[in-house]
């Protein structure tokens, strides 16, 4: 028996996104030139950049699922908005940490309140909020439900977000390829690219493996009631001879 | 999950008492507390955007246009270094920035700006006007540097380089 969530399948994609991964550190590193303004720390891009448009994608995803789930009810919808939340948060974390230590060369400090960096933190805020309640201690579907709802303030804060730089002023840079014209050379724009989409491939890959885990979890729990039930149901026919052991839910 | 009761009918034997469910209560308040924290934070969060950031900074035109009304208010000013810095003392800096035609003077006294600070770079500097409103007294300078990236010219000589 296959004793890990690993498939044939997710060892491909993984193998592809560490190769991938390999290539990122060449082309961002090594190959890339460093840019006329920024020099070196232009290099920051490579991870900022795709760790934000993925971690707003993972958020789309989910937003799209709990709509999903809003309308089928169906644990799998369930499961993939809620996969995708949490990999959107770590990726999220990490395109705040690479902003701040992009920022603190660059613009001369790591934080500011713009629209940009404040919209970021309250998307992130909103996640952080949105796994809370996925870890509410409710009944299953009641949880799901209630989680569905809450997912879907994610879509207004992941547009607002996106489109900060351009709906206000801000320190922060506007759109780089977002847009109709973009004003960037040969092989920075490659190696961005090429972040995107190694990183869209690990999200990929991790979204398998959370998804399975995730499922897992919810077997296990199903498992858990079914012994309880069972157990009662010996204790009620007196046969109260083993100490009880421990079936307490498993989280 | 808890399904109680353990006690079977009849049975005489008291059920061990259920753990979880003080735990689960304590759980709940912790998870209530993280929520409550999360929306606390929500809100601080959306008046900060509605305080400072919908406006973020003026540009230079319009500081100087609105220099009556700002009075000694702090705010941020945005435009282009157009003049070489001039080291004033230790962590003072003289230049002037220039948007739309508009041209202001700022003397900065505080944190030194980032390695990017230059000629034709665009910066926000952070202070207010002066008492007599000629110059504007900045004590944080942040870089706005663009969205546009192009290779180093490699024929150009870096004086960082080793």
């Amino acid at each position: 028996m296959n004793d890990s969530t690993a498939s044939t399948g997710t060892r491909v994609l993984g193998s592809i996104t560490l190769v991938g991964f390999a290539a990122l550190l060449l082309f961002g590193l090594v190959l890339s030139p460093a840019d006329a303004a920024q020099g070196e720390l232009v290099r920051m891009m490579y991870v900022h950049v795709p760790t934000a448009f993925v971690a707003f994608g993972a958020f789309t995803v989910t937003v799209a699922a709990s709509v999903a789930y809003l309308l089928r009810r169906t644990e799998w919808w369930d499961l993939v908005a809620h996969g995708s939340a949490e990999i959107g948060a770590v990726l999220l974390a990490a395109t705040l940490v690479s902003g701040m230590l992009w920022g603190r060369p660059t613009w001369g400090v790591y934080w500011t309140w713009d629209a940009r960096l404040t919209t970021t933190a309250l998307l992130f805020v909103l996640v952080l909020g949105y796994l809370a309640v996925r870890r509410l201690p409710l009944d299953r579907d009641k949880r799901a439900g209630l989680a569905a709802v809450v997912g879907l303030l994610l879509l207004p804060t992941t547009i607002v977000c996106h489109y900060a730089t351009t709906w206000w002023r801000t320190l922060h840079q506007g759109p780089t390829i977002a847009r109709a014209d973009p004003q960037i050379d040969g092989l920075l724009l490659f190696t961005l690219v090429l972040g995107l989409a190694v990183f869209a491939l690990l999200y990929v890959w991790m979204m398998v493996h959370r998804f399975r885990v995730l499922y897992l979890e919810h077997r296990v729990e199903d498992l858990g009631l079914d012994t309880a039930i069972a157990e009662r149901r010996r204790e009620a026919s007196g046969a109260l001879a083993t100490p009880r052991p421990a079936t307490g839910p498993v989280t | 999950m808890d399904v109680t009761p353990r006690t079977a009918p009849g049975s005489g034997v008291g059920a061990p008492p259920a753990p979880s469910r003080r735990h689960r209560g304590r759980r709940g308040l912790a998870i209530g507390l993280v929520l409550v924290a999360a929306l606390g934070a929500v809100g601080f969060l959306l008046i900060k955007q509605i305080d400072s950031a919908s406006l973020y900074y003026y540009n230079a035109d319009e500081a100087v246009a609105k220099r009556d009304d700002l009075g000694d208010q702090r705010f941020r000013i945005q435009g282009t270094v157009v003049d070489e810095r001039s080291a004033v003392g230790d962590d003072r800096l003289a230049f002037t920035i220039a948007f739309a035609g508009t041209r202001v003077e700022v003397d900065h006294d505080g944190v030194e700006p980032s390695a990017l600070f230059e000629e034709g770079m665009p910066v926000v500097c952070e202070g207010r006007w002066s008492p007599d409103g000629s110059r504007f007294v900045s004590d944080r300078i942040e870089v706005k540097h663009s969205s546009e990236y192009k290779a180093e010219n490699p024929d150009r000589v870096d004086p960082a380089a080793p």
